[in-house]
This record gives C-alpha cells, structure tokens and sequence, in this order.
C-alpha cells in the first residue's frame, strides 16, 4: 500500500464544501447580523479582530520602550517628561497585553469559535451570555482607551498601592477596565464549563475530549474562581482612592502588601489562564501534526487539573522580598516548585509524541515546535526564582521580565500564532502559503530569542526592570535586544500579511487539511451556520488510523467500510396537502 | 537555536571585554552562596534543557515523513516511563528547594551585633542616619562587618538592591523592614590627581557629580551600586546610590565627621546647597520654575504663595522652616500633601542653611521683601527656632 492510497472496500466521509447560504461567514448579511449575533462563530471572529487590535497597539509600544532603551539616557523620548512617557508606555504594555490580549486571546476568540464544533453541538450553552462577554469586552477596552487619552496611567499594570493610590493619573478609569473585562473573563468561563459538562455529545465521555477542551475547562475553573477576586481587589483599590477606607494606603492605617496578597490572589492564577490553553492548543496541534496518538493522555489530562489548583497556591512568590515572614516565604517556594511538575509532564509528553510519528512540517507545526523550545527555557528560568536564595538577586530584574516574556510570549503567543494557523482553514476557509508561514515562524522564533535572551543576563548582571534610563554598563546587551524586536516585529507582519493575503488569493480550504480526528474537522471548512446536521459520531480524538491523505484533491479524508444502507428502498415522500 | 547562537556570542564578546559575565562583582558573603546556588541550578537547567532541544530536533528531523505516511508507532502510554519522568525532577526541585531556604535563612537572620544604620526611602533618592544627626544620602559600611539596615518610606514602596551583594529588600510604607549584609571587598581610593581633576572638570561643567562618568565618588571612592527596585513613578531609574565600604573604622569615621556638619567656615548657602542636592529636596523641587512633585524653589523666598484653603502669605523664612520641618501644614494650591516632615533629621544649622540656600535661588523682587521683612526682629526669630527645635530621631 502506498502512501495516499485508499485501501479499498472502503468509503470515503467527507462533508465536501459549504454552499454561501450556509456558511456562516456568509448565511446573512450587514452588519447587525455580525454586532449582534448569536452564533458562537462569528462571536469568535470578533473577538480575533479585537485581541489582535489590542496585540497590535500594545506590540507597538512595546517597540517604543525597546527603541527607547537603546541609548542609556533614553533614545525615544527626551526632555523633562520623558521618564513620565516611558513610565506610561510601559504600562499600558502590560496592561493592555495581560487584559485585553493574552487572557482573551486562546480562550475567548479561539474557544468561542472552537468548543461547541469540537463537541459536535451548535452552540455554546447560553449563547446571549456569550455576546454579552464580548461586549463587556469592548467596554472594558473602551475603558482603557478612556484612561490612555484622559490623565496618563502610570502605575504599572500591576496597580501597587500606595503608588496608585496617591498618584493623580487615571488609575479609577483603568481599574474599571479591568474590572469590567474581569466580568467578560468570568462570564466566557462559566459558559464553557456548563457547555462541556452538558451539551458533549453520546459517546464522549470525559476521557475521550480533546486536550484542548480539557485545558479549557481547567481554563475556566480559574477564570469562575480567581476574577471574582480581581474585582473585589480592584473595587477595594477604588474605593481606598475615593474614600481612604484604610485598607492599603499606609497614611491612613492600611496596608500595602495586604494588595498585593489580593492582587496576585488572581494575577497567579491569571498567569494559567494564559498559558493552559496555550497547553492545550500544544497537545492538539503536536498530535495531528505527528499524525500518532497523543502519548500519556490521561497525565495530560491530570496535570492541566492540578496546574490549575496548585496554580492558587503560589501567589506569594511574587513577593518575596516584600517582608512576608519566614515561614510563609517558605512555604510560598515550596508550593511553587509543585507546580513545575505537571508543566514538565507535559513537555515530556509532547517529545514521546513525536517519537515515531509521521511528522508533517507545516507551519503549526514550525509553531509547536518553537513553543516547546521557548516554553522550557521560560519553565526552566523559573527554577532560579523559585529557589528563595537565587530570588533575593534576581526579583524586579530583567532576569523576571525574560521569565516571563519567555512564558507569556514564547508560550502563550507562540501557541496562539501555531493555533491560529491551524484552525484558521476551519474559520475562514481559504489555505495560506506554507513557505510564507514556515518563514514567519522561523523569523519569529529567531527575534523572540535576540530579544529576549540577553536580558536574563541584564538581569542577573544587575539591571532593575522599569527603568527609563540605565547605567552605560547595561547598553551592549540593551541593544541586542532592542535589534531582535524588530526582528520579531517582522516576524509578525509576515504572519499577518501570510494570512490576510490567504482570504483573497489562498485556495478554497478541504474539511480536513491536517489530518485531524477531533470533531471539527468532520464539518465543512468554514462550517455551516448550524455546525452540524445531526450529532456527529464521536470517535478517539486521537485514532488516525482511519485518516488517509487524498493527494489528489489535497486532503484527508476519514474512510469506513462500505456497507449498505438498509432499508434499501426508500419510502415514497408524502407530502401534506397544499404544501409545495 | 540559532538566535541562541549568535546571543550568546554577543554574550561571551561582552565576557571578553569586561571584568564579569553573568554576575556582577561578588563582594558580600551572600554573593557567594547565590553564585553557587545560581549555577548549581543553571547546569541542572542545561542538564534538561539539552537533550530535549536536542530531542525537539531531532524528532522533528527524523520522522518527518510525506503525508499520507502512518506513524510507526501509536503508543498511547507508558505507565513506568511516565512515573519516572513526573517523579525523577522532583529530587532535584527538592534539592533547589532545600539549599535555597537554607542560604535564605542564613541571609535573613541578622547577626547579633550588627552596626545598625536607619534608611529612610523616598520619592526619588535614600537618606541613610548614621546616628549623632549625621544623615546621608550615600551608605558608608565598613569591611568584614554585618551591617544592618532598618528600613522606613514615607512615601510608596521602594526596594534595596545592591547587586554587587545579591541582596535585596522592599522597603514598605508603615512598617519597617530589615536587611543586612556582610561586604568582603573594600571600596578602593583614587589618586588625588584623578580626583582633583574630576572636581575640576564637575565645577568647569556647572552640573552635579557624575557617577556613571567617573565611577569613583566626590570623595574618591570605587563603589557599588544601589538601585531601587520598586516602582515608585516618575524618577524611579534615577533613585540609586552609591555604596562604599571602607576598610577601617578609622576611614568611615573620617569620612562620616567630615559629613556630619557645616564646616563653620562654610557659606551657609553653599552648604544649603549641598543639602539641596544630598538630602531628596531636589528630586522634588527644580531650581528653573518647573513643576515637579512640590513647587520650584525659584519661587519661593518672597514670593506669594497661594495655598490649597484659599488663604496665602508671602513666604518669608519662618514659612521655608515650616515647609521644611512640618510639610502639611500649609500647602500650596495645586499641589498634594506627599512630603515627608524632616523634623529630626535636620540640625538648625541644616536648616538655616537650607533658607540661606533658598534666598539665593528665589526670584523675588528684593527691594519689596526686604520692606516685608524690615520688621522682623533677629530676636524673634530666635524664639521661633526654639520653639521649633525637634527631638532627635
């Protein structure tokens, strides 16, 4: 049997091309059909075009720090402001990255579009809930835009008391940001737990879910548990401000480090809602990119459930130089390294998945690849701040901010780009160019290393993060990094231009170009409005055995031994009376 | 894993041309704990890191086959294998775990006996109190001593860092907090000539002493660096000193008496002038009209001041000394509350000399105050200073 052959006394199941009234893209016209949609598709749409708006005006200012910090004294911006404008810049970086992009990014644009069509259904279980999520999204984006244009925000996005408390800029506008988006966050979770545990189809019992719904549920598990918190923190914060109830501000018998118990009670969290799906998206795509089962489900399974507990036990290592006592620092390292385990499982996983696979090396793939690669040096860097005596040095360096960018940007972004790739046939149903997307990810993977390798030894040299000005010793490997920006900035554009260029000149898109086995590659590329006409059938997510590559028609194609059809004959249609 | 590369060649050129790679100058007993542990942990790191990049590669490398082509293999699991690799890291987090608590105790346990030095943090710069009323903005530690700081903000947080000792501290508003230290290196003295001549060259230019520019202090000190390490607003990349470590007591003490007062021969504003610089005021108050966090002091002397519940005066110096010693007493319209009395912390030398200093940098009209203050009676002024003597801290 060659490769590509259908053995035969088989059939083949394809659901072939969506006709425009089907389509959801395309079922109904004007705007209204879109801003006020009930489809969890299109929704999902709109939540892409959203985080990628806010990933492009927040990359755009993080190119403004980097450039800045190209010269010691500053290259950007100069004269008697000038710190006040980097100090703003910077916080609108994170704030705008970690709020409107990262924590929405895999779940609420990629989940919307992905977990009904991956349990066979129509829709998410409230779907008007659904929307209303998003629009508490724009509000909350309007929100910062408010605070950007109104008095400059400047506390960082991490709102430390007293700081924000007495500063004068914008910091009640922003906080109502966040939380108003924290409502969004909690009320896209709670829609997907009730959807997975009620609307999986006969057949898929909890064991047979995609990985990806799997970190998604854990996913929103801390989204309905943490964001609450948030909100109260934020509520708290505003109300020290307006009212000086005396809870953080120290001029008034608060205390500040009581915020940053409140703040990191959620923001710890908040980091596994970035990278779980991130986790999930890596297991999906490894898979049927290696087109061989996932290997050691259930530890996956497992450990996204106890990343996400153990996740709520670790906040205090944000803290410890801030004067906690012994005991509870200690306490706080050793519950960080538990957490380390399961994200090493995972790795592990991953690698004995492509052990013996048939690797394809499509452009998710180059991402997966790169997110592996990225993602263990940032799991790896953790050790040293983990360890309390290596901390002491190293907290508020840049060795935290590489850490981190390692996690956020090499894990979660990286992920994003591989499933965005990947899923993007399904949701538009046009092909991009491989060769233009095998490059963006290798011009990616190389400017994210440029970028950000230099700063761990900034850090550990010394260097203090947020600082708008630095001492000359610190420039040679300031510039390195500022050189990969661009070049990860061009990374970027490439990816872009590769997949808007695929919406007007890509190829029509087949039901299954990866060789997928989850349930939303048995429906048309785009699906129909409707998804599915009847329940699909749920098989293993991960048995190819039945999966063949028609490279006639540049497909896969599920097969299933021919049978009958029985009753042969079919009933005469009746048709009522006066109905034609 | 070529971007890898070619970092980590930029990183071995800057290893070549400079005095340290990773770290900088290991100069307290804590620097040698951490740099152990540091690359104790970084090798474990590159012990996992290694194979499964070289793993990733490899894989990818190797099975990628045409499409079409089945796996060879579609092992879902193997319990033994799986057990191994959840479990086997684990001795070494536990290892990490361990040593790093331990050496953390240690750094954190001050010793008995400790020379105890007060810091004070605030918005943008550190006063260090020596005791006896001598204050200042630069930490002078002595060599093979544990040096303790008790640390207070009268603002947000700030937070210690002095890299050269791998030691770090926040520094909390309403609470104090400790750090302490033990320095294994001193700090070198420059020669005269190379001292001078960067005296010279500070006065030539006008400005105030560069650090970064001459690498040694206005006395002729080596140092290392302490930077904040909290955000803290506008100026928080400009809140460092310098820490210098002398090697006998006799040294620090010179340095310290030398420090301790006006010289009685010394030009009370020049002085006020020197205290301007070393005691925060500036990072505050321009000399040139712009507004920074409190008003410029190039409108202060004999000027009218409005002020936030609508009355106003023209301030004269028992207004600068209370400005000075009780900052919310009275404050200017447009401004907020935030400075921190120095009640205490400056003798009355300090603050006669701070006023001579402000009358010199004030644009007022001279003629005008000099009317205002025609009635004021040298005597009573000196009541008033009485009045306002502070309790020592």
């Amino acid at each position: 049997m060659s490769a590509g052959s259908i053995p035969s006394g088989n059939q083949i199941k394809d659901p072939g091309y969506p006709t425009s009234s089907e389509n959801y893209l395309t079922n109904s016209k004007g705007a209204l059909s879109w801003l006020l949609t009930l489809d969890h598709k299109r929704i999902g749409v709109m939540y892409l075009i959203g985080v990628m708006t806010a990933f492009f005006g927040a990359g755009l200012l993080a190119l403004l720090i980097r450039l800045h910090l190209f010269r010691p004294e500053g290259a950007v911006f100069s004269g008697p402001e000038a710190n006040n404008w980097y100090n703003q810049v910077f916080t609108l970086h994170g704030a705008i990255m970690v709020f409107l992009f990262i924590i929405p990014s895999i779940p609420a644009a990629l989940g919307n579009f992905l977990v009904p069509v991956m349990l066979g259904a129509k829709d998410v279980a409230f779907p008007r809930l659904n929307l209303s999520s998003f629009y508490l999204w724009v509000a909350g984006a309007l929100f910062f835009i408010a605070a950007l244009l109104a008095s400059r925000l400047d506390t960082g996005w991490t709102f430390y008391t007293p700081y924000s408390t007495t500063t004068d800029t914008s910091v009640i506008l922003a906080t109502s940001g966040a939380f108003i988006l924290g409502f969004s966050s909690i009320f896209t979770g709670l829609n997907f737990i009730v959807t997975i545990n009620t609307m999986r189809p006969p057949g898929m019992t909890w064991f047979r879910m995609p990985l990806f719904l799997w970190a998604t549920y854990a996913t929103s598990i801390i989204q309905v548990l943490a964001t609450p918190v948030l909100g109260i923190t934020l509520l708290l914060l505003i109300a020290e401000k307006v009212m000086h109830i005396g809870i953080f501000d120290p001029e008034f018998n608060g205390d500040p480090v009581t915020f940053q118990h409140f703040f990191w009670f959620y923001s710890h969290p908040a980091v596994y809602i970035m990278i779980l799906p991130a986790f999930g998206v890596i297991s999906d795509l490894i898979s049927v990119h290696s087109h061989k089962r996932i290997f050691g489900y259930r530890f996956i399974a497992y450990s996204s459930i106890a990343i996400a507990l153990l996740g709520f036990l670790v906040w205090g290592h944000h803290m410890f130089t801030s004067g906690m006592g012994p005991l509870t620092t200690i306490i706080f390292s050793a519950l960080t390294f538990t957490v380390s385990v399961p994200s090493a499982i995972k790795v592990f996983n991953w690698l004995a998945t492509m052990y013996k696979g048939s690797i394809s090396l499509t452009t998710p793939m180059c991402f997966a690849i790169s997110f592996i690669f990225l993602f263990t040096i940032g799991g790896l860097t953790g050790l040293h701040l983990g360890t309390l005596a290596t901390d002491m040095h190293l907290h508020d360096t840049y060795f935290v901010v590489a850490h981190f960018h390692y996690v956020m940007v090499g894990g979660t972004l990286v992920a994003f780009l591989g499933a965005l790739f990947h899923w993007w046939p399904k949701m538009f149903g046009k092909m991009y160019n491989e060769t233009g997307g095998r490059i963006s990810a290798l011009v990616i993977f190389l400017g994210f290393n440029l970028t950000f390798l230099p700063q761990f030894v900034l850090g550990s040299r010394g260097m203090p993060r947020r600082y708008a000005t630095y001492d000359p010793e610190f420039q040679t490997l300031h510039q390195v990094s500022t050189y990969g920006t661009l070049l990860l900035g061009v990374g970027l554009l490439i990816s872009l231009v590769v997949l808007l260029r695929s919406l007007y000149k890509g190829e029509r898109a087949p039901a299954n170009p990866w060789g997928g086995a989850t349930l939303e590659w048995q429906c048309t590329s785009p699906p129909p409005f409707y998804n599915f006409d009847r329940p699909p059938l749920v098989g293993d997510p991960y048995d190819f055995s039945d999966i063949f590559w028609d490279s006639e028609n540049e497909r896969y194609v599920t097969i299933e031994p021919d049978r009958k059809i029985a009753p042969v004959e079919q009933p005469e249609p009746v048709h009522a009376e006066g109905n034609h | 894993m070529f971007a890898n590369l070619t970092s980590s060649m930029f990183v071995l050129g800057d290893y070549t041309s400079s005095d340290y790679a990773w770290f900088p100058e290991n100069a307290s007993t804590f620097a040698t704990d951490n740099d152990w542990l540091f690359a104790v942990i970084s090798i474990v790191c590159v012990l996992f890191f290694v194979p499964i990049a070289g793993a990733l590669f490899y894989f990818a490398y190797k099975y990628q086959k045409p499409k079409g082509t089945p796996a060879e293999s579609n092992t879902a699991h193997n319990t033994p294998l799986e057990l191994a690799w959840s479990i086997g890291p684990s001795f070494f987090l536990v290892g990490m775990f361990i040593f790093g608590a331990k050496a953390y105790l240690d750094h954190r346990t001050v010793p008995d006996g400790a020379n105890d030095i007060g810091l004070q943090a605030f918005s943008w710069g550190w006063t260090f109190n020596y005791g006896g009323g001598m204050y200042n903005p630069e930490l002078h530690i002595l060599l093979d001593e544990p040096t303790k700081l008790s640390m207070r903000s009268t603002d947000v947080i700030h937070s210690v860092f002095v890299p050269a000792f791998r030691a770090k501290k926040d520094v909390v508003p309403g609470r104090y907090n400790y750090m302490w230290f033990k320095p294994t290196v001193a700090s070198e003295k420059v020669s005269d000539e190379v001292l001078q001549q960067a005296i010279d060259a500070t006065e030539a230019a006008g400005g105030s002493w560069d650090f970064d520019r001459w690498q040694f202090t206005q006395d002729g000190y080596r140092f290392f660096d302490l930077f904040c390490t909290e955000y803290c607003g506008k100026n928080h990349s400009n809140m460092q000193t310098v820490v210098v470590v002398h090697e006998t007591l006799e040294d620090l003490n010179a340095w310290i008496d030398q420090y301790s007062k006006r010289d009685p021969k010394m030009d009370p504003a020049k002085y006020g002038q020197t205290l301007y610089e070393n005691r925060g005021c500036k990072g505050c108050h321009s000399l040139d009209g712009s507004k920074v966090v409190g008003p410029s002091f190039n409108q202060s002397y004999g000027n009218q001041r409005p002020f936030a519940d609508g009355s106003g005066l023209v301030a004269d110096e028992n207004y600068l000394r209370e400005s000075i010693l009780y900052p919310k007493a009275k404050i200017v319209a447009g401004y907020k509350p935030v400075m921190p009395s120095y009640k205490g912390q400056l003798s009355d030398d300090d603050v006669y000399s701070l006023v001579e200093f402000l009358k010199t940098v004030s644009m007022y009209n001279k003629d005008a105050a000099d009317e205002n203050s025609a009635g004021v009676d040298p005597e009573d002024q000196g009541d008033e200073e009485e009045k306002a003597e502070a309790p020592a801290e």
